[in-house]
Parts: structure tokens; C-alpha cells; sequence
């Protein structure tokens, strides 16, 4: 079944047309994650060839790439690059993240990364940096309560990171969900029955349905089989299931 | 008039300065447990006086008087003129005897309404988790409960608890309930140590985290509303009882 673009198939088949506009609106934030981890890759091995491990003052070189994604993209509110420990010389983890401050500027993220001082020092359980690094693949965290970067409610995208085929890191990139919401509503509610989307394991993503609110689970179908497989549209008790063609996200019609 | 009159207390009290006293408390307990938990270590020097007071959002007149009390409990020293400021010093004092000094701090009465605070947040935070909790959600906290009982010592003990509870409020999926237990763990935290210090209390705080996962799990969200409850008020009821053993 093809996605036909544009408005014109708005009358025929508007439910795979506001998938792909959903998944449209996360490549885009998919974008600056690349590009965080173009750069990053590049700077990585720039210093790899001076015959030198990488040190934590060398990402100071991605803040105007960085800052340039956080002002541009209004979906991203937080964008960095976060290192595997044991890459840099000089400390033994990193986080070169910034966000968006109150103030329409940008300011960066300051951790304690001490295990003697702070419970949270220790980020490579977390999806975003879990996923990445055992698939080798991009992956979409969340929706999930950031209590380490932001304490908001996110969605955290994110690729894995390379240098001379061996796992650096992850460059990624916050989505809070009230931004996303306020993205992807106006879709949802083109449709005539009520709708929300889900992500791989069902949770709640953005909703359109007063019954499914963010954050709830919505249980039986198996979303994560319906992702991996073609891309078809599932039915199950009723309810039609699409999947976001490229991003592991399902939208789900009561 | 004599509305005026006999209201002119009550009348004063609005005019009064907003909790100025309650404000020169939380800046000394903020301060007293960074330096207490190792945040701010032993010689650092503070930022300046309308730096810091700017930062903590209050006057530089609230801030002179905690620095006072710090000075007093002996967790600062202030040196003058060049190169001079506030220092963090840690006193010779065991670390319990300062805890002590510090919890002499509180009166029972805030002890209990503090527990009172933590418990509605936990409970809330794990029936909600109950409703809406995948087994994936579950991997944080079963680490943290399996560190909790491998801790040594009473710092790293008191950390863990505070980030069960905060990973138990963001298994609710909710960032308002993830965010007040952050403020609550960052109140409560150093003081929690003189309790976690005792093995028989940490073995007790491990298995109820053990009871709690499992309910959440199994999706009971009364059980595992009332099980939380249980444990922070066991926790807070020990710690009343230092307080009044002092």
C-alpha cells in the first residue's frame, strides 16, 4: 500500500497520509541527530589521526552545530552528544548537552558524573543510550520522565556513534511531549474516528482519544511485532493499527 | 474601628515580611546537606554574597543570616579581605554527630508532616505505576533495590533510596510527581543516612522495595499503593525516633 502525499489523498486514504506526516515531523528531528553525529564522528577521528584519544575539550567544537539544531528546530528542546565511558582521555564520562533555557537562549547541561556523589552518574542504562549501542541502530526513547537532563516528559531520539568501528556514543536529541502534541494534534483530529499513537511496547505517545491519554498504556495488540514486520495496517478487536513508515511509532484508530 | 483593633495582630501578620524565618531554614538545611552529602566539599570556597542569594532566589539579609547559622553549626568559615568569602569546613565531629545536630534541626511535628508529604507522593506514584507499568519500566528499580543491598556505606545507602522513590514517581509517568520527589529526596536525603547506617533497617527498607516492584508488577495498585506507604513510614517513624532519643 503506497503513501500517496499531499492533501489530494486526504479523501481516499487520510490515515496512512497522517502517519507518514507524523513520521515526518520525527525525521526531521531524526536530521539533527545525524548531523550531531556527522560531526561528532568527524571530530573523533580527527583526533584519532593525530595519534591522541579524544578529551572532553575537543566536543567544545559541536556547540555551534548544536546550538544552530536547538534555535531552528522548534520540536528539539535538548541536542548532545553523550560519550560511551572510557572514550575520552580526560574524564571518565561526558554528556556536551544543551537545551533550550527560559529565556529563548541556549544553556548547557551541567551533571554531577561523581558515583561517590550523585545516584544518576551512571547513564548507559537509559534507552536512548541503551538502544543505540546494543542494535547499532536509531531508536525513539520514551515517552519516559527525563529525571536526569530536564525532569520533563520526553521523547528521546537517538544513533549510535562511531570511531574506527568501535561504539563511542550517542548523539540524540530531546522531543518534550508537549511539544510534540501540540505537533502531531491537528492530524489526529483530521481523522474521523478518534486516534492516539503508541510506541513498539504501547504506550501512549500523543492522543487524540480522551480514553488513551499520553503516558497509559494500550494493551493487546503486539505493537513492536506490527513494527518489525512490512509496514501493513493490523486490525485488532475493532481497533486499526499503522504503523509510522521509518519511526517505531503506531497509530491507533478506536 | 474596634474591627480594627481587635484584628490589628492579625493585621500586622500580613504586612510581616513572607516566612522570612522559614526561608533562612531552608537555605541553611539546603546548604547544611550539600556540604553534609559531600556536594560542596571541605575548603571550597562559595560563590559571593549577592551571587548566591541570586541564585537561591532569596534576599541578601535571609542569606547573611544562614550563612550566620551555618557558621554557628561550624560546616563554614569566613576568612576577609583579598582571596576572602565563606569556605565550607567540615568540622572534627564524627559524621553522625553532625547529622544529629543537623536533625536536632526539626521538630517532630515537621518530621511527621515530612513523611506525611513522602508518602502521599510514593503511594500515588506507585498505584499509578501499577496501571501503567511494562516490565521494562521495572529494570531501574530492581537495580536500585539490588544496590541498596550491596551498600556499604550510609551516604551511598541514602542515594539509592532516594532514587528508588524517583524512579518509582517516573514509572508513573508522571514528571509534576517525578519532580516533588526530587525537591523532597534533596530535603530529606542527608538525615535519611542516620537510619540506612543500621544494617537491620536497610534490610528491612530492601525487602519492602522488593514487595513494592512486585506489586507494581502484577499490576495491584492498591497493594502496591499501601506497600509504599509502609515503607516510607517505617522509614520516617525511625527516624522520628532518633530525633527523640537526642
Amino acid at each position: 500500500m503506497g503513501v500517496s502525499p499531499g492533501l489530494a489523498a486526504l479523501g481516499t486514504e487520510p490515515e496512512p497520509w497522517v502517519a507518514a506526516q507524523i513520521g515526518g515531523a520525527l525525521e526531521a528531528v531524526f536530521e539533527a541527530v545525524a548531523a550531531t553525529r556527522a560531526d561528532t564522528a568527524a571530530l573523533l577521528t580527527r583526533a584519532a589521526t593525530e595519534g591522541r584519544r579524544p578529551a572532553s575539550a575537543d566536543l567544545a567544537a559541536l556547540r555551534p552545530g548544536l546550538h544552530r539544531r536547538l534555535v531552528r528546530d522548534e520540536l528539539v528542546s535538548g541536542v548532545g552528544f553523550v560519550a560511551a565511558p572510557g572514550l575520552l582521555a580526560d574524564v571518565p564520562a561526558w554528556l556536551e548537552w544543551w537545551q533550550c533555557g527560559a529565556d529563548s537562549g541556549v544553556r548547557p547541561l551541567l551533571l554531577d558524573l561523581d558515583p561517590g556523589r550523585s545516584a544518576y552518574s551512571d547513564y548507559t542504562h537509559w534507552d536512548w543510550f541503551a538502544l543505540p549501542r546494543d542494535t547499532g541502530r536509531r531508536a525513539v526513547a520514551g515517552p519516559y520522565v527525563d529525571y536526569l537532563c530536564s525532569d520533563e516528559y520526553s521523547l528521546t531520539l537517538s544513533e549510535p556513534v562511531y570511531l574506527q568501528g568501535e561504539f563511542a556514543g550517542v548523539a540524540a536529541a530531546d522531543v518534550y511531549l508537549r511539544h510534540f502534541e501540540a505537533a502531531v494534534l491537528p492530524l489526529l483530529r483530521r481523522l474521523a474516528r478518534p486516534a492516539h499513537l503508541v510506541n513498539a511496547r504501547g504506550r501512549v505517545a500523543a492522543s487524540a482519544d480522551p480514553a488513551h491519554l499520553a503516558g497509559s498504556l494500550t494493551k493487546g495488540p503486539d505493537f513492536g511485532e506490527l513494527l518489525v514486520g512490512e509496514s501493513r495496517i493490523g486490525v485488532h478487536e475493532g481497533m486499526r493499527l499503522v504503523p509510522c513508515r521509518g519511526i517505531p511509532l503506531v497509530l491507533v484508530l478506536a | 474601628m474596634r474591627q480594627d483593633q481587635s484584628d490589628g495582630g492579625a493585621r500586622r501578620a500580613v504586612f510581616s515580611p513572607v516566612d522570612s524565618r522559614a526561608r533562612v531554614d531552608t537555605v541553611v538545611r539546603r546548604l547544611g546537606d550539600a556540604i553534609e552529602l559531600g556536594l560542596l566539599a571541605d575548603g571550597e570556597q562559595l560563590p559571593g554574597e549577592s551571587a548566591l542569594a541570586g541564585r537561591l532566589g532569596v534576599s541578601t539579609v535571609t542569606l547573611r543570616e544562614a550563612l550566620m547559622a551555618l557558621r554557628q553549626q561550624g560546616l563554614l568559615i569566613t576568612r576577609r579581605g583579598r582571596g576572602g568569602g565563606s569556605f565550607v569546613s567540615l568540622p572534627e565531629l564524627p559524621a553522625e554527630d553532625r547529622l544529629k545536630t543537623r536533625l536536632r534541626g526539626w521538630s517532630t511535628e515537621e518530621l511527621r508532616d515530612l513523611g506525611d508529604h513522602w508518602a502521599a507522593l510514593s503511594g500515588a506514584a506507585a498505584r499509578l505505576a501499577a496501571q501503567r507499568t511494562e516490565p521494562e519500566d521495572l529494570r531501574q528499580l530492581c537495580r536500585t533495590a539490588e544496590e541498596l543491598r550491596r551498600a556499604e556505606d550510609a551516604p551511598a545507602r541514602s542515594r539509592l533510596y532516594g532514587r528508588f522513590h524517583v524512579e518509582l514517581a517516573a514509572a508513573a509517568q508522571s514528571a509534576r510527581l517525578t519532580r516533588e520527589q526530587l525537591a523532597l529526596q534533596g530535603e530529606l536525603g542527608a538525615l535519611l543516612c542516620l537510619v540506612l547506617a543500621d544494617d537491620t533497617c536497610r534490610e528491612e527498607v530492601a525487602d519492602r522495595q522488593r514487595e513494592v516492584i512486585s506489586a507494581v508488577q502484577d499490576g495491584a495498585h492498591e497493594t502496591a499503593g499501601t506497600l509504599a506507604e509502609r515503607c516510607v513510614r517505617e522509614s520516617t517513624a525511625r527516624l522520628v525516633a532518633v530525633r527523640l532519643a537526642l
